[in-house]
């Protein structure tokens, strides 16, 4: 192994830890690999586009440490959109002493094409050929000997989904070598780029791959130099390109994609055969139903309809069991042991911290989490959310949100923090904006939707219907509004891989359900028992009866529910859950009826975006945006809330 | 050797053109990007013709709009012969190939040529080709070869002719994906969104992608796509209906 000197801390290589950057066109498994390799867990799933953040760890090969960094795709160095750039940075600010390139090895045409790039970098490189179930399916056959002796390179084949290449993996990272590329694009770029590389300042890592990059016009390139030099410098290299660049004749772009191609079909016609004929099974045919429009209706309906039932029955069920096991005992316990009143009450009164805390936590919320979590799980795993996404895309077009938007405001259902941040990948900011609105506004994200549907069971599944209507409502007339009155002509073109679905591992579904559930109890369990405290205070000073007193012209007058709906609203300052938990108690104990049941679940769904979401809010599209954007959505909340409580009433009457 | 005469005419005609393309009008430009075969007597001969006029004091040259009319007839000739060189034939020398035929052919034949190749708007290098007659009428005439991939019927494989777009980033996407002239595609669906199979990955796409993407009709002989392509036949109903049949039979 080459020894490289760190130009920044000036040590010698033997003391800093090797960087490893796992990098891939979206899709290909790298967050799989990267829990491979360092034993950590984070969210995987069948979608291009799960992983939105870099995330860094250390992993041990023969005795050596090495920082591991999980990264979101990238397809190829000329950048299309802003999660991308931060990839590319990272590779140009960070210079990774090792590349592990994740190619799905049954997408190996589109990989191969970063292959070539990431060569160019000349940096130790290993490839991970994953997925290889899935090439066998398709009846993709990869000489992967063939290709290590091409590329020079290690090549290693795996399943990652699996756990299988992992040992051969970390070998080939301690084993790494810098590969040859055996790409030219003619006399007169090659001169071209070598004279711009000489005009790059000394200190930069990847002169060639950079200068190229400048004369294929990509102006984030120039603004990573303008960061690294000064505004300044940049200009001067700006005009040294220009020079450059009008030397050259034609279209240099068509040159680098053609030779680039030509490239990736002579590696593949020399390594990879593919079989003439392939059975096509259930999964093939499945997942072009499930994007027909024809049959990609009876599919969503089937679909919701599990999502219901098993959320209403199996939570149903899980709740009643943890009542009999936790609750009742408990409360049985603190009743009959001698106390004074005040304990009790902190303890086990109407705003007791176990009752209202730890129960509703526990007793309430985390059966119907667990349940939809699982749910959730296998959606994303199978791949059906992509499809959905192409079925689903018209009827969103209508009110103008541009297919790329869909893709997040789908994964909205899963977390609204998440789908704020994939929401990155959108290069139109009308687009952006009105999609990162749209998912902060009325969608429900996993928690709160699979609590509303335990709520809204309770009532009568017309109840269900009317609030997604409305929730629908809403979110189409919000989203017809904003794209009337944000004048742009600019508007983007829906380019998406759509991954394979097929049938999902419960192992790694299980797994996820089981983080998902655990990072809820660690997030929000101190905030449900702080709030719960809080609200104990607030009622013993007298406080919480002022602030019913002050609202309820606004609460029992114009959305007619309940005083005590309070509780509810200020608990969903904390948590959302926490508040729909505490609805669902009151339905049970028949303090809200049917109008206001429905009322009550579309307030907390709109009213309150999380914590987490307004932050991802405000790192997407700036502080003041983000407040705005929250405050717009509370007080619609209540006018929405309100006008569909007097219409519902002069409906059905009360 | 007046054939010869007016071939190096057309030269300085195409070089004024390029000048033009690249927003340049000095003389100084002229005699450098033509070197040796820079000729006075000629531009003097063009400018007697109308083709062309300069300005001795500024040092300033450009065509007139009749000269523009005929570098504009040569360019085009010149950039369909690279295409037809590149796309059809499978390369070669495009540069020479492309500069005999500018001169020989009819305008009718250049015509034909566009429209057989389905009215391309760029050359291998990816400079702009003139349009045409052909291309302003724009007919989808039976006779082109070449039709837009949204023309393809549900579960048809073709090869990839050109990609029209609009943007680098866009062109630069597609080719991420392997979508780019040459390969084979498949269409699956057209509602309510496109969705293509392109070495091995389905993709969707939108119909304002779609439309700048046009295919060799018919180019059967390369098998390597068209696996099953009779079940791939009953779409939807078809295949319901293929289903039950087949129940109810056995």
């Amino acid at each position: 192994m080459e020894s490289k000197p760190n130009r920044i801390l000036n040590v010698p290589e033997v003391k800093r830890m090797k960087k490893v950057a796992l990098i891939g066109i979206p899709n290909t498994g790298k967050t799989q690999i990267f829990n491979n390799l360092t034993g950590e867990y984070n969210i995987v799933a069948n979608y291009p586009g799960t992983t939105v953040e870099m995330r860094r760890s250390v992993t041990t090969i023969n005795n050596k440490h090495y920082e591991i960094i999980d990264t979101p795709g990238l397809h190829c160095l000329y950048i299309h959109s802003e999660e991308e750039i931060a990839v590319r940075d990272m590779i140009l600010a960070e210079a990774p002493d090792i590349i592990v390139q994740c190619i799905d090895a049954s997408q190996y045409k589109q990989s191969l094409l970063l292959t070539a790039e990431l060569l160019e970098l000349e940096t130790p490189m290993v490839i991970v050929l994953n997925s290889m179930d899935e090439a066998t399916r398709k009846g993709v056959w990869i000489d992967s000997e063939a290709l290590e002796g091409m590329l020079g390179v290690a090549v290693v084949e795996s399943i990652a989904s699996r756990g299988l290449g992992k040992e051969e993996i970390k070998d080939a990272i301690g084993h790494a070598r810098k590969g040859a590329l055996d790409l030219k694009y003619g006399a007169a770029i090659e001169q071209s780029i070598i004279e711009l590389a000489s005009e790059l300042p000394f200190d930069l890592e990847f002169k060639y791959k950079i200068a190229s990059l400048l004369l294929l016009t990509d102006p984030f390139v120039e603004k990573f130099l303008e960061k690294k030099y000064g505004a300044p410098r940049a200009a001067l290299i700006h005009l040294e390109t220009n020079k450059i660049r009008r030397q050259l004749k034609g279209n240099i772009r068509q040159v680098f994609i053609d030779r680039r191609s030509r490239w990736v079909d002579h590696i593949a016609s020399l390594v990879i055969r593919k079989q003439k004929m392939t059975y096509q099974g259930f999964s093939y045919h499945f997942t072009r139903a499930s994007r027909d429009p024809f049959w990609g209706i009876p599919i969503f309906l089937v679909f919701m309809a599990v999502v219901y039932l098993s959320v209403v029955y199996i939570s149903g069920a899980l709740d009643k069991f943890l009542d009999l096991l936790l609750v009742f005992p408990v409360t049985g316990l603190i009743s009959s042991f001698p106390l004074p009143p005040f304990w009790k009450d902190l303890l086990i009164g109407d705003y007791g911290i176990l009752t209202l805390g730890l129960f509703n936590a526990i007793g309430t919320v985390l059966p119907i989490l667990s349940v939809f979590f699982f749910i959730f799980g296998c959606f994303e795993d199978s791949g059906y959310i992509t499809n959905f996404t192409v079925f689903s895309k018209r009827v969103f077009a209508k009110i103008g949100i541009p297919g790329n938007a869909v893709t997040s405001l789908v994964l909205g259902f899963g977390c609204k923090t998440m789908a704020t941040l994939s929401a990155r990948s959108l290069t139109v900011p009308k687009e952006k904006f009105i999609a990162v609105f749209l998912i902060a506004f009325a969608i429900p994200c996993s928690a709160q939707l699979g609590i509303s549907m335990a709520i809204l069971a309770k009532v009568g599944i017309s109840a269900f219907l009317i609030v997604f209507a409305m929730l629908g409502f809403c979110e189409m007339g919000a989203g017809m509004f904003l794209n009337k009155i944000i004048k742009t002509k600019e508007a983007s073109s829906f380019i998406q891989v759509i991954p394979p679905m097929r049938f999902p591992s419960m192992k790694a579904v299980f797994r996820k359900t089981y983080h998902r559930v655990t990072d809820f109890l660690q997030e929000a369990l101190p905030i449900f028992l702080l709030s719960a405290a809080g609200l104990f205070v607030f009622e013993k000073t007298g406080l919480l009866n002022l602030i019913k007193q002050m609202l309820t012209p606004l609460i029992v007058g114009w959305m007619g529910l309940p005083r005590d709906i309070v509780d509810v609203f200020l608990l969903a300052f904390a948590r959302r859950e926490a508040a729909a938990g505490l609805i669902l108690k009151m339905v049970n104990a028949g303090a809200l009826n049917y109008i206001q049941s429905i009322v009550a679940v579309v307030v907390t769904t709109i009213s309150f975006p999380c914590v987490a979401n307004v932050t991802a809010i405000a790192r997407e599209m700036g502080l003041k945006t983000a407040i705005a954007m929250t405050a717009m959505i509370f007080i619609s909340s209540f006018i929405l809330a309100g006008a569909l409580n007097w219409a519902l009433v002069f409906m059905i009457g009360r | 050797m007046a054939i010869e005469r007016n071939e190096e005419q057309d030269e300085h005609i195409e070089q004024l053109w390029y000048m033009k393309e690249q927003k340049e009008t000095s003389i100084d430009f002229l005699k450098k990007a033509m070197k040796r075969s820079f000729d006075a007597k000629i531009i003097e001969e063009l400018s007697l013709r109308g083709l062309l006029e300069w300005d001795p004091k500024t040092a300033t040259i450009k065509l007139t709009p009749e000269g523009e009319d005929r570098a504009r007839q040569l360019i085009r000739a010149h950039r369909l012969a690279e295409r037809l060189v590149a796309d059809v034939l499978g390369g070669g020398d495009l540069e020479s190939i492309a500069c005999e035929f500018e001169h020989t052919v009819s305008l009718e034949l250049v015509n034909g040529i566009c429209t057989l190749l389905g009215h391309p708007k760029e050359c291998p290098h990816g400079m702009p080709i003139p349009e045409g007659e052909c291309c302003l009428q724009a007919i989808k005439s039976a006779s082109s070869f070449i039709i837009p991939l949204a023309d393809l019927k549900l579960g048809e494989s073709a090869r990839i002719a050109y990609i029209n777009c609009k943007s680098d980033q866009q062109i630069h996407k597609l080719d991420g994906l392997c979508i780019r002239p040459g390969v084979f595609v498949k269409l699956h669906q057209n509602y309510p969104t496109y969705v293509i199979e392109c070495e091995g990955a389905s993709i969707a796409l939108d119909a304002d992608v779609v439309k700048n993407i046009s295919v060799w009709k018919n180019f059967e002989e390369a098998g390597e796509t068209l696996h099953h392509k009779a079940a791939d036949k009953k779409e939807g109903f078809g295949r319901l209906k293929g289903f039950l049949g087949h129940f109810f039979k056995s």
